[in-house]
């Protein structure tokens, strides 16, 4: 597990890409403020494994 | 027959939000929590009747119809790190939820709409049960419920009684009776006593300084009852039209916040100052049971309203009203609320 306490955010409006933040105070109130909201965390692209 | 008394009362309630205001929470999504007010959260069947109609040959009332349902009640609780972060989270709306067991961390703040946020609130359901079972004297639950405000009162003394929130929320008529929960065992609340409180606002440390007497500080939704209820928004009986309208929606209106505190007035004492010159500043005041039960509420920018002298047990205080205003970074209000327990409002 991650040492880094970190959240992801959904941009404002649904426009624009999910961010990974620290979940801190001073760092999540402003995104807060601002539309960000939280939301789960992207699914990895998984690459097939080819191996020839 | 044994008379009910109302210290049996049961109530649990979501601290999980439902899907919807119509989705009802299950029993696993709900906690069972103590309170200290004896009103209960009795429903309201609003009618109208006929009287006014013509055709009739007289002025009395023929019918009688069901209208619409009201629903809503109140919290009054020692203040907790469990309540806590359930007050905050959905009275604000708006959370972000950190951590792990012991330790979650809830971040809120209020919606904003014009930021893309949503105007309803998040929404829960709320039991109520005396005997339970074959011996039922009452079982019911109020869904859709959101908070319309919460008050939190710090006073000087060592009693639990220093440290109290009341919520008070609203529903959307809907309930179901009886409720079909099995209420969960009593959640163990940490509680967050005046003596814990750290206190500064606008610049001075209330706490170090010794001055702070008492504080109260509060949040109201102005939820849009009326605006619930539009075409569409449902009967309490799916599909019955005679069995009362219930609201389809509960959105906040004009919110407001709230600071006021009582501090001794001693020589260097600034607040009339402050009034004057109309300065701004920070009020963050924190209360903590350990590292991971605690609540911290910050008004980002306040001014003093009001600053008027006066006199707490003969000595000589100052009362504040301050103004929470808009800082463009950090809003109006936000607050940290720790606690033990997973999933609130999520």
């Amino acid at each position: 597990m991650s040492e880094r306490n970190t959240v992801w955010l959904a941009a404002p409006f649904g426009q624009g890409e999910p961010r990974e933040v620290e979940a801190t105070p001073e760092t999540l109130v402003p995104l807060l403020v601002a539309g960000w909201s939280q939301c789960a965390p992207p699914e990895m692209e998984v690459k097939e494994d080819v191996d020839e | 027959m044994s008379t009910s008394r109302l210290q049996e009362v049961l109530i649990c309630f979501g601290k999980q939000k439902q899907a919807d205001i119509a989705t009802a929470n299950t029993g696993v999504q709900m906690w069972q929590l103590r309170k200290l007010n004896a009103a209960l959260a009795n429903p309201k069947l609003n009618t109208e009747n006929d009287a006014e109609e013509f055709g009739k040959g007289h002025e009395f009332p023929t019918q009688s119809f069901q209208t619409s349902w009201d629903a809503g009640s109140a919290l009054e609780k020692y203040l907790s790190a469990e309540i806590a972060a359930w007050a905050m989270a959905f009275s604000l709306g708006k959370v972000v939820k950190s951590g792990t067991a012991p330790n979650f961390t809830y971040t809120c703040a209020p919606l904003f709409p014009a930021n893309g946020d949503a105007a309803e609130l998040p929404y829960f359901s709320f039991v109520e049960q005396i005997r339970p079972g074959a011996a039922v004297v009452l079982d019911r639950m109020a869904v859709g419920c959101a908070i319309e405000g919460w008050t939190i009162s710090i006073g000087s003394g060592p009693g639990r009684a220093n440290s109290k929130i009341n919520v008070e929320f609203l529903g959307s008529g809907k309930m179901t009776e009886p409720s079909g929960i099995v209420v969960p065992a009593a959640t163990l609340e940490k509680l967050l006593p005046s003596a814990s409180l750290a206190l500064t606002i606008n610049g001075v440390n209330y706490v170090t300084s010794k001055n702070i007497v008492s504080l109260e500080t509060s949040w109201k939704n102005n939820v849009r009852m009326d605006g619930g209820f539009f075409p569409g928004s449902g009967f309490q009986a799916t599909g019955d039209a005679t069995s009362g309208a219930i609201r389809g929606r509960l959105e906040f209106a004009n919110r407001q916040g709230t600071l006021k505190f009582v501090a001794r007035f001693v020589n260097g004492s600034t607040e009339l100052t402050k009034l004057k010159n109309q300065s701004t500043g920070a009020a963050v005041l924190s209360l903590t049971y350990d590292a991971n039960n605690s609540l911290e509420i910050t008004w980002p920018k306040v001014s003093f309203a009001t600053a008027e002298l006066g006199e707490t047990d003969g000595i000589v205080t100052v009362s504040v009203e301050c103004l929470p205003m808009w800082d463009a970074v950090n809003g109006i209000v936000s607050a940290v609320a720790k606690c033990g327990v997973d999933s609130i409002c999520q």
